[in-house]
């Protein structure tokens, strides 16, 4: 509960996790929900956490793309993972993962952000075969957890400027 | 490169600037040693850190110019043109190799040789010109007994019979007095320099080099904690304990935005500082005599739009030399002053810092300008025929016009001022243009005072904001629902009657989200709410954006879009309004492009309806209603229309008056609105202000319902004319003869006696 928390006033989670992540074959996952799904993302990929926002919608752009939030002084292009999936946009408020990918900063939409849950490389397993093909193309694979899955996402693969790219 | 090196290019690049200054005024005020010792410091401070470094082109270089600077600080030189010209040649090299430093991390290859001969030659006092050193001057005064030696001695003189002991002394005294008066001459210039050097360091100590990427990025965050202070206030704005708290936040937060963007400006001398060198080089080559004026030097400006309107300026100052300024001959013959005066000039004016580019020149001639943009193909001869002196001037913007006879390595080649204009216009700045023909040009550029804030329109539409480029709007109109026939259908395609002109419309709804229906929306059926039309000129292309509301103008500041949204193409970028709220910036050329607006069609009909504009304003009535019946006004001499409450009106005798402003207006009331609303003192009364030759003349109406064209009426069977009477929107009216309106009962001086009897006889008839 305390990263819930922790993602209202927005902090950094950057920094404490680095050493965790490189020391050992454990990692740290933030985990977020979208529809019935748990997914997670590398902490060390995540630049701030941005709760309650309500981004504004850019007419005629690709429909992955969330719209535009302020954040820190600029305007941040965010990526739907709704859309993504093909779910239909909920009107509630949703949660945003700054993320830093190879391409610069995005935004990444879900609908909630859930606590930090620590894994083992031991547990991961790579997409199933049957995954459609969208799914497969955005999908890192899965880590086992006790009582279920965690879909491992690759902010890399989320990159608008890919997923522009893919889609033109 | 390393740290040490990347400081001593930008300490040598200033040191040279400083050194380019000098060095022009120095042509003026050659025995100026304060220019001489800020000259040598320059040079010297890059010989004695090249050595350090081991650049030893520089040194070689700098050594050399160094023992020349010495001579001349010293007066054993006197600085004449070609020693001027000879240290503007070293300051180029020096600029040359810093410049390959600064690339290549090494001086390059180059032979000095030359130049150092040169400056080696221009030390010997004998080679190029006679020195004339201060100590030479005094040797030679001595022995000749010159005018100064005199008037020295004299006051010596009536002490020798005080002290006839010393009867010898009045010669060596004299001669003492000499080197006394002398040698206190120079001591102070030595003293004074070395008081200069003090303050100099001092300054260096208490500023610093800031990179203009971390002074970016300060703003940008200055700019979120405006915005996060704006929502703190709305959110303490209940709580008593925090209103204070948040008032101080608030005047912090503004403060330190105003610092942060004074940390961005320079003053435009930094820019106009390079000009006395190039009007030098320039009036040299093209054989003409310039005074430079500089006005308004510490004017300050963002730096990188001091950047930007470097280009465009030495542009403006080029043509200004070669096309404007005559050649000194002709300047002569014309009972001009042979020396042209060149003016750069630089102040602020609201949000904008005007520099101005003025010479006394021939002028352009506008016959000229439409003859060769004729000949040139940029216009067609029977446009060019119909167009203003003014608007013959903005030609000479056209990419592609020269007017200059022949081609010369200055300017000439055609591009120029479409340069400026088109830089200038990059940057939210505008160019104009003023000139007289055979009293000079003046070039006036609009630079906005920062770049990354642009006022805008914000406008609504889908539920969102957008903020709409203030340059590009020339209008806005407003059309409610019952007007919704004011829109035109042209086999689907919405078109508005603009003053007569059909101005292609575009509606932002539907083009931000095609296939979406929406509700209350504009149909060929009409519609149900307000909407809004902004006329937008893009570039030339002239078109309405229909929009669902209108909020307030904003000063926004500029945020870049993600390459995804970039692609979409219609917006320019993002910015963050004072809501908190975030708004697309519309680029109206791209929707202007999307939606197929065209810029050559566009022209001609706007050239024909101008014709017809010109025509029709004739016979355009404004339709007025007064007492329920309709009457038109000519359009051409309707000046004002003025809302006043019925109180204000006077009455001489019968004459309804209007007291405005000191001034008299008869009121016309042949509606019989006056009488209508008589007993109802705030009854609002609509005033037609007209003008009847030299007279204004106000008629009473209760609305003014439309402006409309009016067609001729003519008799049945005779063809005659109708006088009188107007065919407006289908219906017969009546046009208000102006001239019938009886003049006022008084001009005192010229027929009192006439008019006091008339009075009377009102006087009489009111009371009866």
């Amino acid at each position: 509960m305390s990263a819930r928390n922790g993602s209202e006033t927005g902090i950094a989670l950057r920094s404490r996790s680095a050493a965790i992540a490189t020391a050992s074959r454990i990692l740290e996952m933030c985990s977020v929900r979208v529809g019935s799904t748990l997914f997670g993302i590398p902490i060390p990929h995540i630049l701030e956490i941005v709760g309650g926002a309500t981004p504004q919608t850019v007419p005629l752009a690709p429909e992955f793309v969330g719209g535009l939030v302020h954040y820190r002084g600029d305007v941040l292009t965010t990526v739907s993972l709704r859309q993504l999936l093909g779910l239909s946009p909920t009107d509630s408020r949703c949660d945003i993962l700054v993320l830093e990918s190879s391409g610069g900063t995005f935004g990444l939409l879900v609908d909630s952000v859930g606590e930090v849950l620590t894994v083992s490389t031991a547990d991961h397993e790579p997409n199933p075969s049957i995954l459609d093909e969208r799914r497969r193309a955005l999908f890192a694979g899965t880590y086992k957890l006790k009582d279920g899955l965690l879909v491992m996402l690759d902010p890399e693969r989320l990159d608008p400027i890919r997923l522009g790219g893919a889609a033109a | 490169m390393d740290e040490l090196t990347r400081e001593f290019l930008i300490e040598s690049q200033e040191g040279l600037d400083r050194m380019e200054r000098c060095l022009t005024d120095l042509e003026e005020r050659p025995e100026d040693t304060e220019l001489l010792g800020e000259i040598f410091r320059s040079v010297h401070t890059i010989k004695g850190t090249t050595g350090f470094l081991g650049f030893k082109r520089l040194e070689k270089l700098a050594h050399t110019g160094e023992n020349l600077l010495g001579l001349l600080r010293d007066g054993k030189l006197l600085a004449n043109q070609p020693i001027i010209t000879g240290l503007l040649q070293l300051m180029d090299a020096l600029r040359g190799i810093l410049r390959t430093v600064e690339s290549e991390n090494h001086e390059g290859e180059g032979e000095d040789a030359v130049l150092i001969g040169r400056l080696k030659e221009l030390q010997q006092p004998s080679s190029v010109t006679v020195p004339v050193g201060i100590a030479i001057e005094s040797a030679q005064a001595t022995p000749a007994e010159s005018s100064p030696v005199p008037q020295l001695i004299h006051p010596a003189r009536p002490a020798p019979p005080a002290i006839p002991d010393d009867d010898t002394a009045p010669a060596p005294h004299a001669a003492k007095t000499i080197v006394a008066s002398e040698s206190p001459k120079l001591t102070p210039e030595v003293v004074t320099e070395a008081a200069k050097s003090k303050p100099a360091t001092a300054a260096s100590d208490s500023t610093l080099r800031v990179d203009v990427v971390l002074l970016n990025r300060m703003m940008n965050l200055v700019g979120e904690l405006v915005l996060t202070r704006n929502q703190i206030l709305q959110a303490t704005s209940l709580d008593p304990n925090l209103t204070l708290l948040s008032r101080r936040l608030d005047m912090v937060t503004a403060d330190l935005r105003e610092s942060v963007m004074k940390a961005r400006m320079q003053p435009v001398s930094n820019v106009f500082s390079k000009f006395p060198r190039i009007i030098r080089d320039l009036s040299h080559s093209l054989h003409r005599k310039v005074r430079l004026v500089l006005e308004g030097q510490e004017t300050e400006l963002d730096k990188s739009l001091l950047e930007a309107i470097k280009d465009p300026l030495t542009h403006a100052v080029r043509n200004s030399l070669d096309h404007g300024i005559e050649p000194p001959e002709i300047r002569e013959a014309n009972g001009k002053d042979p020396e042209g005066t060149l003016k750069l000039r630089a102040y602020q004016e609201s949000s904008y810092v005007i520099i101005e580019v003025s010479d006394d020149g021939a002028g352009i001639g506008v016959e000229r300008v439409r003859d060769k943009a004729v000949e040139k193909g940029l216009i067609a001869a029977d446009r060019a025929a119909q167009l203003s002196d003014r608007e013959l001037l903005q030609l000479i913007f056209l990419p592609g016009f020269s007017t200059a006879a022949a081609i010369t390595n200055v300017s000439g080649r055609g591009v120029g001022m479409d340069v400026v204009k088109t830089n200038v216009e990059k940057i939210g700045g505008k160019v104009e243009i003023d000139s007289r023909p055979g009293k000079g040009t003046t070039l006036r550029l609009r630079i906005p005072l920062t770049l990354a804030i642009v006022p805008a329109l914000i406008v609504r539409c889908l539920n969102q904001s957008f903020a709409l480029p203030q340059g590009a709007l020339s209008e806005l109109v407003h059309i409610p629902p019952e007007r919704a026939s004011s829109i035109e259908w042209m086999e689907g395609t919405p078109l508005y009657r603009l003053r007569g002109q059909l101005l292609p419309l575009i509606f932002l709804d539907r083009m931000l989200s095609p296939g979406l229906q929406l509700t209350g929306q504009l149909t060929e059926g009409g519609f149900t709410r307000d909407n809004f039309i902004a006329v937008l000129d893009a570039d030339g292309r002239r078109f309405g954006l229909v929009v669902d509301g209108l909020a307030d103008p904003e000063e926004i500041v500029v945020k870049p879009l993600s390459s995804v949204l970039k692609s979409i193409g219609l917006y320019s970028g993002a910015t963050v309004l004072g809501s908190g709220d975030l708004a697309l910036i519309l680029d109206p050329g791209s929707i202007a492009s999307r939606a197929g607006v065209g810029v050559r069609a566009q022209d001609s009909t706007e050239t024909a309806i101008e014709e017809d504009e010109v025509d029709s304003m004739a016979s355009r009535f404004l339709l007025v209603e007064a007492a329920e019946r309709r009457a038109a006004v000519p359009l051409a001499d309707v000046l004002r229309i003025e809302r006043i409450p019925l109180s204000r009106i006077e009455y001489i005798g019968y004459r309804a008056v209007l007291n405005f402003e000191g001034q008299l207006l008869p009121v016309e009331d042949s509606g019989g609105v006056l009488s209508a609303a008589a007993g109802n003192p705030d009854a609002p009364l609509t005033v037609v202000v007209c003008r009847d030759g030299n007279r204004q003349v106000g008629i009473a109406v209760n609305n003014v319902l439309d402006v409309a064209a009016g067609n001729d009426l003519v008799e049945a069977g005779s063809n005659h004319r109708a006088s009188g009477v107007t065919l407006l929107n289908d219906n017969v009216t009546g046009i208000v003869d102006l001239g019938a309106v009886p003049p006022l009962p008084f001009s005192a001086d010229q027929n009192g006696v006439e008019t006091m009897s008339q009075q009377v006889e009102w006087g009489s008839e009111a009371l009866a």
